[in-house]
């Protein structure tokens, strides 16, 4: 099972989900080029203006993997870098777990996606604000969590930390693509998975996905945001146990 | 301090604080926040904080600052704008995650319009900084491409690569004045189309497309209609310069030799090189002719300066020593001679000449260098060296060294001379003596270039694209009565040695 971070932070959004398949899973975790501890590198400005970029680094570590086919879980935008990759060599793949997925962001006559370019633009604003409060954010202020013992001193503070100018090219990618036309090149069996209430990527377009998406099931789950991998954990566990269960 | 204290300070607190539920619903807010918001508390409660920010705040709690708090428990100072009932509010945002009893989140946002619009305008500084390094980089670039291309094909060529350079840019078309622009004149999302407007005239459209990628930033359009405008500049100029060089260049072309003496037992070759175009036509020439039935001459000679003018002076020149060498006279003694026409026609000052004549009855090479480089001597077995005999200075400079001399060499079956101009052994990147080697080195190894030709070798392995270049290539065969032995000339006089 490959767990693929979406928009915003690195793997450690899957803290939560993870180790509820290490007994039947072979688990892997990873971070994208440009996000958390991944080689600097590894980012390049051509190859990452598009999610086929990314969609080439997933076929990539995959084949470099050889695990043969894989259980795929996309948060968020990795949906649809899973769904590019899964078109484009099926035989890496088993499943698709797609959570919180979009195809496009921006509304367009006859489809809503959520977002105006505008608001794209503002977004972009605010993220360029936080460069400067980023650092107080970032510095390490981890209070003790006594309830949650796992997090204790594995948390460095790298999550999150972005280079700010990567973080912007990567929003750019993110908001501004559109792979509606992508999903009929999909024959990989998979889940959607949507929360009940995401502003990012609301219940009609988790169910324009599955209406697009050939031999695709549909599930809601009560949670309430757009990262119930860490909001809803249990959840979105049971939805996958259920989808994955033979 | 008693709770009700509490709640009372909590409640007018001068920053606005709220309690959330764990799914990020208000629970309860202060009377700062409620102020701020422009609403009242009913309005407020049960819904989520983030549909009271602006949608850029939304999303970056939705992705940034809830996963945080979910993991770390806290964020800090984080700039987001509150929606109110007119301009939304910009203020630092601080939140923890509260557990226990009552899980949820408790939240403060202090109002730092005074600090954010500091920051703000630092960063927006900063950005415009950014963008402009980029941009006034971006165009520096293609200003420098511009002004070293020569020719109106450099400088397309150099307008279309600056342009690309852009990584937004997939590519770049110059479409000539009139024709059709592929895929209509109206722009597409991914097509921008600048006009390339000179002085009194258009120099075509320079249609550009992107690759219209979600992560690259938008084209900088002033940037591109600067580029456009140096482009159109440099095209006046690379127009106006061809003109004039086409007719120096036709002149030329019309004066050297076309046809040269051909005889069984020598073969002579030459060419002349002009520089890259857009550059101004040099005065280098060549000349070979008959002296007689068994003596032939072969000249090579470089005009000073460039242009029209030393274009007819080399005319003038070449005319003039054809026409004054007679069998019988020497090098020696025709360069004197031409050096008065110099003097008394005020043509061809200080312009340098080399001399031979080749008596094939004998074999015998007899050369004058009126300052100008040595000839080069390659014999069958790839040996070279260069004829150092001879040496006087330039045409019609005065000088209280004496008579011009002449120097001779006695030619074998299979030997070869080069007659050749500066430009053919002088680059910037190089001394003279290392061109001079280099010349020798390719001429003595016989190298050829695909052709078989020694020339076209020379030329595009050792020709300095920037000056115009000559070389003539005297192939001595030799006859039987020719090797028979016949006494060489007798050293020549006792003289000073001009140096080059």
């Amino acid at each position: 099972m490959v767990l693929a971070h979406g928009f915003g932070c690195d793997q450690s959004m899957w803290r939560l989900v993870a180790p509820a398949f290490e007994a039947t899973h072979q688990v892997v975790l990873f971070d994208h080029a440009g996000a958390g501890g991944a080689d600097p590198a590894a980012y390049d400005d051509e190859r990452h203006s598009t999610l086929d970029g990314y969609a080439d680094d997933v076929v990539g570590l995959l084949d470099e993997l050889s695990l043969g086919p894989v259980v795929f879980v996309g948060h968020s935008v990795s949906a649809t870098i899973a769904l590019l990759a899964a078109a484009r060599r099926p035989d890496l793949f088993d499943r698709l777990v797609l959570v919180g997925p979009s195809p496009r962001y921006v509304d367009d006559d006859g489809y809503r996606g959520g977002f105006s370019v505008e608001e794209i633009e503002e977004l972009l604003a605010t993220m360029d604000g936080n460069y400067l409060g980023w650092s107080a954010t970032v510095a390490p202020m981890i209070m003790g969590t006594p309830d949650r013992p796992e997090l204790g001193d594995e948390l460095t503070a790298s999550f999150c930390r972005t280079d700010p100018r990567v973080a912007r090219r990567f929003a750019r990618t993110t908001f501004l693509s559109d792979n509606r036309a992508d999903l009929a090149a999909v024959r990989t069996p998979s889940l959607v998975v949507q929360c009940r209430e995401d502003v990012i990527a609301p219940v009609e377009v988790g169910r324009y996905v599955h209406e697009h998406l050939a031999g695709s099931r549909f599930a809601v789950i009560d949670a309430v945001g757009h990262c119930p991998n860490l909001s809803a954990p249990d959840a979105l566990v049971a939805a996958m146990r259920e989808y994955l269960a033979p | 301090m008693s709770p009700a204290r509490r709640a009372r300070s909590w409640g007018s607190a001068p920053v606005a604080l709220a309690r959330l539920d764990p799914d990020g619903r208000v629970l309860d807010a202060n009377e700062t926040f409620l102020s701020w918001a422009g609403t009242a508390a009913e309005r407020v409660a049960g819904r989520r904080l983030g549909d009271l920010l602006t949608v850029g705040g939304r999303i970056y709690w939705e992705t940034h600052i809830g996963p945080m708090l979910a993991l770390q428990g806290r964020v800090d100072e984080v700039a987001v704008e509150l929606r109110t009932g007119a301009d939304p509010l910009p203020v630092l945002l601080s939140a923890a995650r509260r557990t226990g009893e009552d899980p949820g989140l408790d939240v403060a946002m202090f109002a730092s319009r005074g600090r954010i619009r500091f920051e703000r305008d630092l960063l927006a500084a900063r950005t415009a900084a950014e963008r402009s390094a980029e941009r006034l980089r971006w165009v520096q670039e293609a200003t420098a491409a511009l002004a070293r291309a020569a020719g109106v094909g450099g400088v397309t060529d150099a307008l279309v690569q600056a342009v690309c350079a852009n990584p937004a840019v997939a590519s770049v078309e110059l479409v000539a004045p009139g024709a059709a622009v592929p895929g209509g004149t109206a722009p597409g999302d991914d097509r921008t189309v600048v006009p390339v407007v000179g002085e009194s005239r258009s120099h075509g459209l320079l249609v550009v497309t992107s690759h219209g990628r979600p992560g690259d930033e938008p084209l900088d359009l002033d940037a591109l209609v600067t580029i456009a405008r140096q482009g159109a500049i440099a095209f006046d100029r690379a127009a106006l310069h061809e003109q004039s060089v086409s007719v120096a260049h036709e002149l030329q072309h019309a004066m050297l030799t076309q046809r040269l003496p051909r005889r069984p037992d020598l073969e002579v070759a030459a060419e002349y090189r002009p520089a890259v175009s857009g550059l101004e036509v040099g005065g280098d020439w060549y000349d070979a002719f008959a002296l007689d039935d068994a003596t032939v001459a072969v000249a090579v000679g470089d005009v000073v300066g460039h242009g029209l003018h030393a274009a007819t002076a080399m005319g003038q020149l070449r005319t003039a020593t054809q026409a004054l060498a007679r069998p019988g006279l020497g090098p020696a003694t025709l360069l004197s001679l031409v050096d008065d026409f110099v003097v008394r026609r005020d043509v061809g000052f200080a312009a340098t000449l080399v001399y031979a004549e080749l008596d094939t009855r004998t074999a015998t090479l007899t050369y004058a260098c009126a300052g100008h480089l040595p000839p080069l001597r390659v014999r069958a077995d790839g040996g070279a060296e260069y004829l150092w005999s001879g040496r006087s200075g330039p045409l019609g400079v005065p000088s209280v060294r004496g008579p011009r001399t002449q120097g001779t060499v006695r030619l074998d079956p299979g030997d070869l001379v080069l007659l050749y101009t500066d430009g053919v052994v002088e680059r910037r990147d190089r001394s003279l003596l290392e061109g001079l080697d280099r010349l020798a080195q390719v001429a003595g190894r016989g190298e050829r270039d695909r052709e078989g030709d020694l020339i076209e070798h020379v030329f595009d392995v050792e020709a300095n694209q920037r000056d115009d270049a000559c070389v003539l290539h005297l192939a001595w065969h030799g006859t039987a009565a020719a090797r028979t032995e016949a006494p060489l000339r007798t050293p020549p006089p006792a003289g000073v040695e001009w140096s080059a």
